[in-house]
């Protein structure tokens, strides 16, 4: 996967780099503020590593302990953490595309399932996790390039919606004449993933002995999502990943300032293709199942844009949030029983809804702006200025 | 993905750590639990052994989606079962194994999940059951496809899955699994019980066209129909897939060769019968030819109540047949509900009393030894006659009725339906080495190992 990212960092002319790219930047760094927290690569991966290893503890015990209290299972599952670093990766990815190039691609879903059949298929033959995530990831790309390559010839809603034909084309095709290849409806479940370093490590073995939420399988997704904010912070804060901003900001100037405009939206939209085939790929590994209604219906595509949009398009890591909220209230809040209310049970849809509009409606900017604002209001107290945000706002991930 | 199956006490010493670790929020609240059943003779697997008083089940049926009706009245009937197990009642006073008190000593307690229709969202549901709710037994169903998801998780963690309602013939066949079990009938033997019927009514030589749900039981369902109409004497001209979920069948339903066709077969369940069968009606297909509609259920006769008038299908179960425990189950049944029983009800009722009455055969919730406990097991209080759950494919072989619709004139809120006539299961069903059954390989008990 960082090979591909390489290569398109790469790809980038070197006569790019002159005053393009200084313009540019004066312009994102006025407009978002978020320059100062994005010349620190390695504080934002170390921030992100602290989070990740308290992340199963909070959710699962903490939260479980809390829920025997009230007496409502509001505790998370040993399967769950993973699940949201799963999708994690895959938001990142899409915010890449939405949040800054501004593209808005209704069929992500395509490559999150291929990805995942493939690595399913080619679990048959070697049945080798890391293996199956770069399988899974490259047919994400390899497919990623024809479908950009049409689709993003259009903008706007046309772009959605040929990206969503697209999407829907490999539903129907997985679902009816793919069944052979697919197992059709009834899912694909003769998974074999024995572990990681040649089955060394079995992916369900427990890392520490009484926490049971930190498993191999667990690690494993978090050294990946670990990658994935390392090579997305390394993209937004590369002279390319500049010029996807400047795209999502004015693609005329773009154009005018001499720019290929799109060649850049299509390597915008093939590197969150592969962050989607990463976590396609991943996602089979943690599941041992795929069925295209999970894996290639145009609904996982919307839960996408849902995810991404609740969590914030406008950081990083804000998507994360939003996935982090939507598996949350899909897998836990699903199934819990208020004395009043009664069972959620199918009105989970519903409280992700209410969640969406006060989110969206109260911080425009997502959760992560939510955050970022509680920070910055902290901060204020204790004599902070308005460039207090930033930092606050990632003290904010790692306590949550 | 799979569990860990490491020794007891894992999780009450987790959620006091838990509590621990939370900085002393919670005191010492996680420790309550730790310490029953603590001399077990079986090695831990799957949620085996279950800690505490409590026992829980995991019913995980649609509350949303095509079948979401179906989904509410199987919650009604595991709950009325989960009642009787508690306190006695119903089939739990007639059966031998069962006491009234629980199962094992233990209370029966239960999580409920929305499967949404969709094998995912199903498998993540019961998947939240058997992580956190240390379910030993998760049942539900209503759709074949995301019964065989969830029965395949269910192998996986070793923790038993007994099917509600699924009538595909996969489910028992390529796709069986050693740790479920279905008593339901599939579409098979609704081939086998429907075409007889339907040949003597309608005659010998006729042709049939017939439209299908396109997923794993619509499939198996019009290979079936096909199957047993054609050694009937009739032939097909043609059978037409139809995406699970569909509201419009027009188009589907104008194409259907009137003056060529004698009969036209509806493979849709659910929703979908509840809007095929009254388009097809409203479009006067049943003017010129025989309409059938191989599994009924009520949904679809209640949506379709005008439409449904001298229709043949199939049913699990009828609230009218006259034995005793059918009777004693709707009348249990009637005083919580008002009203009488769907098939779907009896299904969930019956599944988890099965679970129950076999681990208290076993002695014991190992899930090996519930399993075989079941393996074999002929019974006939479940309100169908006499009744064997297969070994070698964990198919229920029972007798399968033939409905007939009712004409609307003669119909009640409860009556929709009326009984043709009952295959016993000695003319239905395939051996183990022949129909779906040959496909099967049930895997392993997970105690190969150790014993």
């Amino acid at each position: 996967m960082t090979d591909d990212l390489d290569r398109a960092e790469e790809a980038d002319p070197v006569t790019d780099g002159g005053s393009t790219v200084t313009e540019t930047e004066r312009t994102s760094a006025g407009g978002s503020g978020l320059a100062g927290l994005r010349e620190r690569d390695d504080f934002v991966v170390i921030a992100t590593a602290a989070a990740l290893v308290v992340f199963p503890f909070l959710l699962v015990d903490v939260l479980g302990v809390v829920g025997d209290l009230i007496g409502m299972s509001i505790g998370g599952y040993a399967g769950l953490p993973s699940l949201v670093l799963i999708y994690g990766i895959i938001v990142i990815g899409f915010n890449l595309l939405l949040g800054y190039t501004g593209l808005l691609s209704f069929g992500h879903a395509a490559f999150f399932g291929s990805a995942a059949y493939s690595a399913a298929l080619f679990s048959q033959i070697v049945p080798s996790p890391i293996l199956m995530v770069i399988v899974g990831s490259l047919v994400a790309t390899l497919l990623a390039w024809p479908i950009g390559f049409v689709s993003i010839r259009r903008s706007g809603v046309y772009f959605a919606v040929l990206t969503l034909t697209f999407g829907q084309a490999l539903y129907f095709y997985a679902l009816g004449p793919g069944a052979w290849l697919t197992n059709g409806d009834n899912g694909f479940s003769d998974v074999a993933a024995h572990g990681l370093f040649l089955g060394a490590l079995p992916l369900d073995a427990p890392l520490l002995p009484v926490f049971d939420s930190y498993t191999v399988m667990y690690a494993f997704t978090a050294v990946m999502m670990l990658i994935a904010v390392w090579v997305g912070n390394r993209i937004i804060n590369s002279p390319y990943g500049l010029i996807f901003e400047a795209l999502g900001e004015n693609e005329q100037r773009v154009e005018f300032v001499g720019l290929n405009v799109f060649r850049y939206k299509l390597m915008a939209f093939v590197i969150s293709a592969v962050f989607a085939g990463v976590g396609g790929a991943m996602f089979l590994i943690h599941e041992q199942y795929i069925h295209p209604t999970t894996g290639l219906y145009w609904i996982q595509s919307g839960d996408f844009v849902i995810m991404t949009v609740l969590g914030g398009t406008g950081s990083l890591i804000g998507p994360v949030f939003g996935a982090f909220v939507f598996e949350y209230v899909a897998n836990v809040i699903s199934g819990v029983n208020p004395p009043v209310i009664g069972p959620i049970g199918s009105l989970w849809r519903f409280v992700l809804g209410a969640v969406f509009v006060f989110i969206v409606w109260v911080f425009p900017r997502g959760i992560y702006g939510a955050l970022s604002d509680l920070g910055a209001w902290l901060l204020g107290r204790s004599g902070g200025g308005d460039d207090g945000s930033d930092p606050a706002a990632t003290d904010g991930g790692e306590s949550e | 993905m799979a569990r860990d199956t490491r020794p007891m006490n894992r999780r009450d010493v987790l959620k006091a750590s838990g509590a621990a670790g939370a900085a002393g929020i919670a005191g010492l609240a996680g420790c309550a639990g730790v310490g029953g059943g603590g001399g077990s003779e079986y090695p831990a697997i799957g949620n085996y052994p279950v800690e505490g008083d409590e026992v829980v089940f995991g019913y995980n049926v649609p509350q949303s989606g095509s079948y979401s009706q179906e989904g509410q009245d199987e919650l009604r009937g595991y709950r009325l079962a989960e009642q009787h197990l508690n306190n006695g009642g119903g089939w739990v006073d007639d059966w031998s194994d069962l006491s009234g008190d629980g199962v094992l000593g233990k209370t029966v307690t239960s999580v409920e999940g929305d499967t949404a229709t969709n094998p995912d969202t199903a498998r993540q549901s019961a998947q939240r059951m058997i992580d956190r709710d240390n379910a030993i037994m998760i049942s539900g169903g209503s759709s074949s496809a995301v019964a065989i998801a969830v029965q395949s998780l269910c192998q996986e963690e070793k923790v038993q899955f007994q099917c509600c309602i699924t009538h595909s013939n996969d489910t028992t066949g390529p796709e069986c699994v050693r740790y479920s079990f279905r008593e339901m009938f599939n579409a098979y033997m609704t081939g086998q019980a429907l075409a007889p019927v339907v040949a003597e009514e309608y005659g010998d030589d006729l042709n049939f066209y017939q439209l299908y749900a396109d997923y794993s039981w619509g499939q198996t369902q019009q290979a079936s129909m096909e199957q047993f109409l054609t050694e009937a004497g009739w032939s097909q001209i043609e059978s037409v897939p139809t995406p699970l979920g569909t509201s419009d069948y027009s188009s589907y339903l104008s194409d259907v060769p009137r003056d060529e066709a004698d009969a036209l077969i509806l493979n849709h369940y659910g929703l979908d019968g509840a809007n095929s069968l009254p388009q097809a009606i409203e479009q006067g297909l049943d003017q010129d030819m025989e309409v059938i509609v191989p599994l009924y259920n009520r949904l679809m006769a209640e949506a379709a109540a005008d439409s449904i008038g001298g229709i043949f299908g199939t049913a699990d179960w009828n609230w009218k047949l006259e034995n005793s425990a059918s009777q004693s189950f709707v009348e249990a049944y009637q005083q919580e509900h008002d009203r009488v029983p769907s098939y779907g009800a009896r299904i969930a009722y019956a599944q988890t009393l099965q679970y129950a009455a076999a681990a208290e055969r076993a002695g014991t919730f190992y899930p090996p030894e519930v399993i075989r406990a079941m393996e074999g097991y002929e019974y006939d209080n479940a309100g169908l006659g006499s009744e064997t759950m297969r070994g070698c494919d964990h198919q229920g072989q029972r007798d399968v009725l033939v409905m007939r619709g009712l004409p609307p004139e003669e119909q009640t809120e409860d009556s929709l339906l009326e009984l043709v006539s009952t295959t016993s299961r000695d003319n239905l069903g395939y051996g183990c080495d022949s129909g779906p059954a040959a496909d099967c390989e049930l895997g392993d008990y997970g105690d190969e190992d150790s014993g």
